[in-house]
């Protein structure tokens, strides 16, 4: 197997882009992912496309051959992945793998979602589209109702409580109001959040126990990068990133069918799997993209992957623990929660934000400082299939 | 008339565990032959949550909904009847039932119901 | 323009008393004080600067919106509705929200248009239920009835309080009224209606001072959220 390094990252800014079809969006992340790889008028080998719903809210299907063919990347080979809100890390995890086995050297991976196509409620009906068809769509359960389920359990076990959840929103916008490719470019306040009576309105239950703001919006947005052997990559003008590890694993499609479900075990295995491809560890990791599609994910998800001991994560993060020049910085992007949740980008979003950590390009008041290594994390269903990538940067 | 359950839940022949919904390859030992059961008595409420912004095919402000245990091990999602979750508790019990839980091309989708008891 | 003043007499209708609405403020979640006050009629040309660019925007039916709201306050200034009144939301001095509404009777509100300039932070939400609130606690109306026109409205008026559908018309032309009885009023109320009173006197003084609109391409990148490539 070889070494592959990203060597070009674009996205385009998230949010509601009534102007652009999807096709637009993927075409536009591309060329910015190409051009930051210095491409030129080269071609690449593959075309992997991480998208969720384009046949349900476009009724458009075979985007990657679309895309192909707007970009001009004839004849190179081109595959459509879904795989629900871990689409763009399962589109990225195919082309590693493509250009590990030697198979192929310049790969494009490219993940874009169109969701606000629709209004809010045929937006929420898509993504629970992805419950069980017999056992739990009939109910209209929606995700943000199985995070809701989800966070009743973990804070009954783990003593999760909303100040805890609070901090994570708070924290998230803030890094998002920072961040030009955000979708919500506004930093919250706790009075009107929480403390002020006002609060109610402003921030009402969305799915007991979580609020409004514990979600993630509904967005517009893709993201890109181009990868190729490690080997190749060390001409560039830019410091390569290494992709270290990766993993993946699955869980029970429905939670009730799992031993405990506050058990995140798909994030635990793939993360472990990611961290021993890497031969690195949670505390060797300078930055990481957690996927907070809801506050609780994140304060979960910090403790599956290992940086703190389960029940420790929600303290954590009301202790500044995760903040921006904190012990470690989690989304710092701003996360899902203020980057946005365009599901087929997000996977590929991950990637780029931490590309531009290692590669130490950010303005200073969202670098951190000397990042070295990164961990993303993309949790598809309700954590039925996750994957982590563990990157690294490389001195030249 | 109250609605028998239509639940069908499996339990694996070799060891035992019960499967809702249906699995080809027994979650616990990959056995593929499994013992058709239903749901018996009353069950006791897992964990549960009130949902606003419901998805398409819903006109209501909002949804009670829950993951329950029967009597017999088989776990199992429904609507719960409750004006809110106020007056709910994990490890409660509820009376299950089968009626509509949502309309879906004109026709009555029918489903599981959960009652909180006192 | 010459003006037959007696005529102009005529086609005046006549004006149902209103009490005033006590100005409130409201913190919002970005931690921004809104400032909810009603217009007075020789506030009409302020208002109608920042309704303007929101003419020419699709989004969320926002040109009809804006354009009847336009016309309704128009027909205000210029006497031509009956009883109508306006209630705005002003962050910093700067106009963010506009709900107008009229007295059909005494015990009957028609609910005209609600209009949130800065949008993400619920200013829609937080208005219309001040209209509400004028209707039914100020004015101590019976019911006032409602449409929506956009998909977003419905959501938040029909659904979240929920209104009761009837089959009366509704003057704006559309569907048939929704009505908030006192009874569904009262039982929103705690989880809708929010405010403090008095507002403190230096925000009223810089509400009062001048109601300030932000430019039309900035009030556009609020609405349509447009943003560069």
């Amino acid at each position: 197997m070889r070494d592959v390094a990203v060597i070009g990252a674009g996205m385009i800014p998230f949010g509601r882009r009534d102007e652009d079809t999807l096709m637009d969006m993927l075409s536009f992340a591309s060329l910015k992912a190409m051009d930051d790889a210095g491409l030129g008028d080269k071609s690449v080998d593959a075309v992997y496309v991480g998208n969720m719903g384009a046949g349900m809210l476009q009724r458009q299907s075979a985007i990657a051959s679309s895309l192909a063919d707007r970009l001009n990347l004839l004849p190179a080979a081109a595959d459509t992945v879904e795989n629900g809100p871990a689409s763009g890390g399962s589109a990225v995890k195919n082309g590693l793998l493509a250009v590990a086995s030697g198979y192929y050297d310049y790969v494009l991976v490219v993940g874009g979602e169109k969701m606000r196509e629709v209004t809010g409620w045929r937006a929420t009906d898509f993504v629970a589209t992805m419950t069980h068809p017999q056992a739990e769509y009939p109910y209209g359960i929606t995700l943000p109702g199985m995070a809701g389920m989800f966070t009743r359990l973990y804070m009954e076990k783990y003593g999760v409580t909303r100040e805890h959840l609070l901090a994570v929103s708070l924290k998230n916008q803030e890094m998002g109001a920072l961040n030009p490719f955000a979708h919500v470019e506004m930093a919250l306040d706790r009075d009107g959040i929480f403390d002020s009576p006002h609060a109610i309105v402003n921030n009402p239950v969305s799915a007991d126990p979580l609020h409004l703001y514990d979600l993630c919006p509904v967005s517009d947005g893709a993201a890109a990068i181009v990868i190729c052997p490690l080997d190749m990559a060390k001409k560039l003008s830019k410091p390569p990133v290494l992709i270290a590890g990766f993993g993946q694993a699955t869980d029970t499609h429905t939670l009730q069918e799992r031993d405990d479900p506050t058990d995140l075990k798909a994030v635990t295995l793939a993360t472990q799997q990611a961290f021993e491809r890497a031969k690195l560890k949670p505390s060797d990791i300078s930055v990481a993209e957690l996927h907070d599609a809801f506050t609780i994910l994140e304060i979960a998800e910090s403790e599956h992957v290992g940086f703190f001991k389960k029940g420790e994560g929600g303290k954590a993060a009301a202790a500044g623990k995760t903040r921006f020049g904190g012990q470690i910085p989690i989304n710092v992007s701003g996360g899902l929660k203020a980057r946005g949740h365009p599901v087929g980008a997000t996977g590929v979003a991950q990637i780029v934000d931490i590309t531009f950590q290692l590669r130490h390009e950010l303005p200073k008041n969202r670098q951190v400082k000397n990042a070295q290594t990164g961990l993303t994390v993309n949790f598809g269903g309700f954590g039925n299939n996750v994957l982590a990538f563990v990157l690294k940067r490389v001195e030249q | 008339m109250k609605k028998e359950i239509a639940i069908t839940a499996f339990k694996c022949k070799k060891c035992g565990r019960i499967h809702y919904p249906y699995h080809d390859r027994c979650l616990g030992c990959k056995h593929r032959e499994f013992d058709k059961i239903k749901p018996e008595g009353n069950a006791k409420l897992l964990t549960y949550t009130v949902i606003f912004n419901l998805p398409w095919g819903f006109d209501q402000r909002f949804l009670v909904i829950g993951v329950a245990e029967f009597e017999n091990h088989v776990k199992a999602m429904g609507q719960i009847k409750a004006d809110s979750v106020d007056q709910l508790k994990v490890g409660m019990t509820v009376i299950p039932s089968w009626e509509p839980v949502r309309v879906q091309y004109g026709e009555d989708v029918y489903g599981l119901k959960f009652e909180p008891v006192e | 323009m010459p003006v037959d003043m007696e005529l102009e007499a005529v086609l005046r209708p006549m004006q149902y008393p209103m009490p005033p609405y006590p100005p409130k403020v409201i913190v919002l979640a970005n931690g921004k004080k809104m400032v909810i006050r009603q217009a007075v009629r020789e506030d009409v040309p302020a208002i109608l600067k920042s309704v303007h660019p929101c003419l020419f925007i699709e989004r969320d039916y926002y040109d009809i919106v804006s354009a009847r709201l336009y016309g309704e306050l128009l027909a205000w200034y210029r006497y031509r509705v009956k009883s109508e009144y306006c209630l705005m939301g002003q962050v910093d001095g700067y106009l963010v929200g506009i709900v107008n509404g009229r007295l059909e009777n005494e015990k009957v509100g028609m609910s005209y248009h609600t209009l949130a300039i800065d949008r993400g932070l619920r200013i829609g939400s937080h208005l219309f239920a001040a209209k509400m609130e004028y209707h039914m606690d100020y004015m101590g109306q019976d019911e006032v009835l409602i449409v929506a026109e956009s998909p977003i409205g419905f959501r938040r008026w029909m659904v979240e309080y929920p209104l009761e559908e009837t089959k009366i018309p509704h003057e704006l032309g559309g569907g048939d009224s929704w009505r908030l009885t006192r009874e569904i009023y009262l039982k929103a109320k705690p989880r809708l209606v929010v405010g403090d009173r008095p507002v403190p006197q230096e925000l009223m003084d810089e509400a009062m001072l001048e109601i300030k609109f932000a430019d039309d391409d900035t009030i556009r990148e609020r609405i349509a959220g447009l943003k560069g490539r």
